[in-house]
């Protein structure tokens, strides 16, 4: 039987689409507003015990002796667990790059700062952290190493002694002949660039509560998991339990951005339930523990970087050296990150030939973790600047300059020098929406008022492409294996012809329920508060990944639409032997099968499942009665990577053109965004408003990445930013209005033509930020060159150009 | 440790409780009461996600015990909906998708009710300041501020 999945919003089988395409109202905000939706620390087990973690305080140190008898004598205690149980009870984490993992607890010495040392289980989470200050611990410290440049030398301190050096990964990809590129360019620009340590912090951070049933040998863990069957595996390798052993059960969280984290202090929870006898053990991650030694820390990068371009404008090669600071160990995938940018590397661009310089390093930082865009925005942040110095040298405008190098229409589908291909595209009409929304013109005529006026004015014109619809393909280089992420749902109409699809993925924030509620409603006519959508277990669940590399909008798509089309094909079977025809006379629209022409011969959806489910005795006696069916929905045409890391990977490319203006006090080196605007091209949108929605907190994430999100360490690796004081999120205040415009190019390879959107903005926000930063800055010579541009770094540069004018 | 009976009145409904003098208000109503739609986010009194009323005005759960609370009134985000009927406010975040993953939420519409019970026509500053006490890091803030006009005009249609 072959699967129909439309391609286009037009191709689905009703007269008039009421839901999908349109701004829907979220099925998920009622619960969410009044309080009720439950997150894991909402909850409440029978028998349940309360974890806390022990921490180092070293970045890096040898442990002479745990001493934990007071702890377990403190009354109302009923585990302490150290590295000795972790020894006996678990395997290290496994890791990206392979072999840099180490155990849950600390074993013979400290990492970083926040490594856990020990775990307590107590009646109340106060007892277990009273139970905490009670474990001593003798360290001998270690010479520690914080900077990955000199983690690389010779002699310098081992984070991992069995390893032999800091160097987890060190390789050269070229595609096409790069140096040729560069010999024959008529101008070369190259620059330095720092991209600090920064991350997610979704507000609520990391919790769990795990069960080990000591008897049954099995793992319940509850928890806010943005990919529970991944989770799932995860566990069950770190205890080398099989996997059918393993039940995942994710709760509505937080916000994840990719950086929830939490596999750590899991495996931690799941032990100390282990030593308390199988009592389940809740533990929630609280905000110092998530910014010291939590998820997300992402992107701690150091770049050299060179463009070749002729005097017409073409850029003919990129050249990009990139030495990323992975910390302690490899076991939070932030390697990933760095192989994302193979997905897009030349951008929006047709830059014909180009090169990767990778290293990857140990030091004693916290082992750095992925994050919403998986690397490319930083890497979008340094090839963006790189045009902007080749379009100032040859005296062309940026946007301009742009539009000499984009994909035309009529190349695509587009294969990039890296390897994956590009869907489709409409780059230009992207970048003039952009300048027609921002009245580019008028813009920087005023600029140029404001500069004779002694005023630092910049505007940033920045385009970034957004991949979309992940494959594992993508991130060969640093060592995952395999290709195809499968997304299944299964769709079910009941007896009274209500429908309910179970997925398995939980909420997450993005407005996925609602997406599947306007397919299914739009499908099989029928209003949208009478669908039920139910999260499944990952044992129950049909094959999941859930949210992340910007895949879920579409992969869900494929999945329900999917599931609809085998339920239409098998209910035509039923109507077809009920109305003593060929299924191929019955036609299925608006809610009804009927037979073209043949007057009151229909039947409605629900009077079709009343029938299967209470007459089975009528149906054709192959047909399975129920009417439900499961579509697991993969991306086609993914390929192995090569040699050089090439494949076709992700499946969809989204474009977007941000224009921005900022003026910098030249007194206190402050920025302001004046405005924003933005064209973004994501195919098809399936809910405009939530694709919105996404588009204006990436940006938010985008401005706090540009201008305030760092995590800082002293040169002993001790975190500076260990509150919400240090680490600074945008408010309300840092935020402008968003002005956006849409340009439609469905994908041709898509459910509906969607392509991936989730992570948006945040691949194109920093660069544009930093182009307008550069922008404002360019009168004085002076450039930044890294990220976050926080106030005390612009001052200097403002400072200094002003000792060079005075001298 | 030594604990303290509490008299408190929460979302209309007095109550008698016995409390740790360590006891946070976010904990208490979270754990002692059963009232988890106050969230906690960083227990450091920056990101306003825990915030709640008490006699009127609006307060981090995370930074006062629950001791201080006794013998005053505290209202939750479970006190705003009436009657299976959702607040203007609550409906004013679903019209202008004024949320996302929702953690933060509570929080937002405890510290907007103050405002809007104390003042049905703030200035813009006086808006600007209230959302800049608390974070979120899913909508970039603007759905929002716009959750609070939506809201302002919400409430004064029906007053």
């Amino acid at each position: 039987m072959s699967v129909e999945i439309p391609n286009a919003l037009s191709s689905l089988p009703t007269s008039s689409l009421r839901h999908i395409g349109r701004a829907q109202r979220r099925v998920e905000d009622p619960s969410l507003l009044t309080g009720r939706t439950c997150f894991i620390d909402d909850v409440v087990l029978p028998r349940m015990l309360h974890g806390a973690i022990l921490r180092s305080p070293f970045a890096h140190a040898r442990i002479v002796a745990v001493d934990t008898r007071e702890a377990e004598a403190l009354p109302g205690v009923f585990a302490v667990i150290t590295g000795t149980d972790a020894l006996r009870w678990s395997h290290p984490a496994l890791s990206s790059p392979e072999g840099w993992g180490t155990h849950c607890l600390a074993t013979e010495k400290v990492r970083f700062v926040g490594e856990p040392i020990a775990a307590v289980a107590a009646i109340s989470r106060h007892v277990a952290e009273d139970a905490i200050e009670l474990i001593s611990v003798d360290y001998e410290p270690l010479d520690v190493v914080a900077d990955p440049i000199r983690a690389m030398e010779p002699g310098s301190p081992l984070v991992i002694e069995a390893r032999g050096s800091n160097v987890m990964l060190d390789r050269l990809f070229q595609w096409g002949d790069v140096d040729a590129a560069f010999a024959s360019a008529d101008v070369v620009v190259g620059e330095s660039f720092r991209w600090h340590r920064m991350g997610a912090n979704p507000t609520e951070t990391y919790g769990c509560i795990c069960e080990w049933d000591p008897l049954d040998l099995r793992l319940t863990v509850r928890g806010s998991i943005q990919s529970p069957s991944m989770f799932a595996l995860g566990r069950a390798a770190t205890f080398a339990l099989p996997s059918n052993r393993v039940n995942v059960i994710s709760h509505p969280h937080g916000g994840s951005f990719g950086g929830k984290g939490g596999a750590r202090g899991t495996d931690i929870t799941c032990m100390l339930s282990r030593k308390a006898g199988g009592r389940p053990v809740k533990w929630i991650e609280d905000r110092v523990e998530y910014l010291t030694s939590g998820g997300g820390q992402a992107w701690d990068r150091h770049y050299e970087a060179s463009l070749a371009v002729q005097n017409d404008g073409r850029v003919t090669g990129l050249k990009v050296r990139l030495i990323d600071d992975l910390g302690a160990t490899g076991e939070a995938y932030g390697a990933i990150c760095t192989a994302k940018p193979l997905a897009a590397f030349t951008g929006p661009y047709t830059i014909p030939v180009a090169e990767y310089d990778l290293k990857l390093v140990a030091t004693n930082k916290l082992p750095s973790g992925p994050y919403r865009g998986m690397g490319p925005p930083p890497h979008f942040f340094v090839l963006e600047q790189l045009m902007d110095m080749a379009a100032r040298k040859l005296a062309i405008d940026p946007a301009e300059f742009r539009r000499r190098n984009f994909i035309r229409k009529d190349q695509f589908p587009y294969t990039i020098p890296s390897g994956n291909e590009y869907d489709s595209g409409s780059y230009e009409e992207v970048l003039d929406a952009a300048l027609e929304l921002a009245d580019y013109p008028a813009m920087r005529a005023d600029q140029a008022k404001a500069r004779e006026a002694g005023r630092l004015v910049g505007i940033g014109v920045a385009s970034a492409i957004e991949p979309g619809v992940f494959d594992w393909n993508a991130y060969a280089i640093v060592g995952m294996p395999g290709t195809g992420v499968p997304e299944g749902a299964t769709v079910n109409i009941d007896i009274l012809g209500f429908v309910t699809v179970r997925v398995g993925f939980s909420l997450e924030g993005q407005g996925q329920y609602t997406l599947v509620t306007q397919l299914v409603s739009d499908y099989w006519n029928v209003e949208p508060s009478l669908v039920r959508v139910v999260y499944l277990d990952t044992q129950s669940a049909p094959p999941s990944f859930g949210p992340g590399g910007s895949r879920l909008g579409v992969a869900i798509t494929g999945a329900v639409l999917g599931a609809c089309d085998k339920i239409r094909q098998k209910m035509s079977r039923v109507v077809a032997a009920l109305m003593q025809t060929e299924p191929a006379h019955i036609a299925y629209r608006d809610g009804k099968f009927f037979i073209s022409g043949v007057e009151g011969a229909q039947m409605t959806v629900a009077e079709v499942a009343g029938t299967m489910l209470a007459r089975s005795d009528l149906l054709p006696p192959d047909i399975d009665p129920r009417p439900e069916a499961t579509h697991v929905w993969t991306a086609a045409g993914r390929t192995p990577a090569d040699d050089q890391g090439r494949a076709k990977s992700y499946l969809t490319a989204a474009q977007a053109v941000h224009v921005v203006r900022v003026e910098i006090d030249r007194d206190t080196g402050f920025v302001e965004i004046q405005r924003y605007c933005l064209a973004d091209d994501c195919g098809t949108r399936l809910n405009p408003a939530t694709v919105d929605g996404q588009t204006d907190g990436s940006v938010a994430q985008g401005i706090g990445a540009a201008l305030l999100e760092e995590y800082s360490f002293d040169e002993d690796a001790q975190p500076r930013t260990t509150t919400f004081m240090d680490y600074l999120m945008p408010t309300v205040y840092e935020i402008p209005e968003i002005e956006k415009v849409a340009v439609v190019t469905p994908s041709p390879f898509t459910p509906l033509g969607a392509k991936g959107c989730g992570e948006g903005a945040i691949h194109t926000t920093p660069a544009a930020v930093m182009c307008a930063i550069n922008d404002a800055l360019a009168p004085l010579g002076q450039m930044a060159r890294e990220v976050p541009a926080a106030p005390n770094r612009l001052w200097k540069l403002i400072r200094a150009a002003e000792r060079n004018a005075n001298s | 440790m030594k604990s303290h009976k509490i008299r408190v009145r929460v979302n209309g409904k007095e109550l008698d409780a016995v409390v740790e003098p360590r006891l946070s208000l976010a904990d208490f109503l979270r754990q002692d009461l059963g009232l988890t739609g106050t969230h906690v986010g960083c227990e450091h009194g920056v990101c306003g996600i825990c915030n709640v009323i008490v006699d009127g005005r609006s307060v981090r759960s995370c930074l006062m015990l629950a001791v201080q609370v006794d013998g005053r009134s505290v209202e939750t985000v479970e006190g705003l909906a009436q009657d299976d009927k959702l607040h203007p406010i609550q409906e004013a975040f679903i019209e202008e998708h004024g949320l996302q993953c929702g953690f933060c939420t509570p929080g937002f519409m405890m510290s907007i009710k103050e405002l809007l019970d104390r003042n049905p026509k703030p200035s813009e500053d006086e808006i600007m300041d209230v959302l800049g006490g608390s974070l979120c890091r899913c909508t970039g803030y603007r759905a929002i501020l716009r959750s609070v006009h939506n809201a302002i005009a919400k409430l004064g249609a029906a007053a």
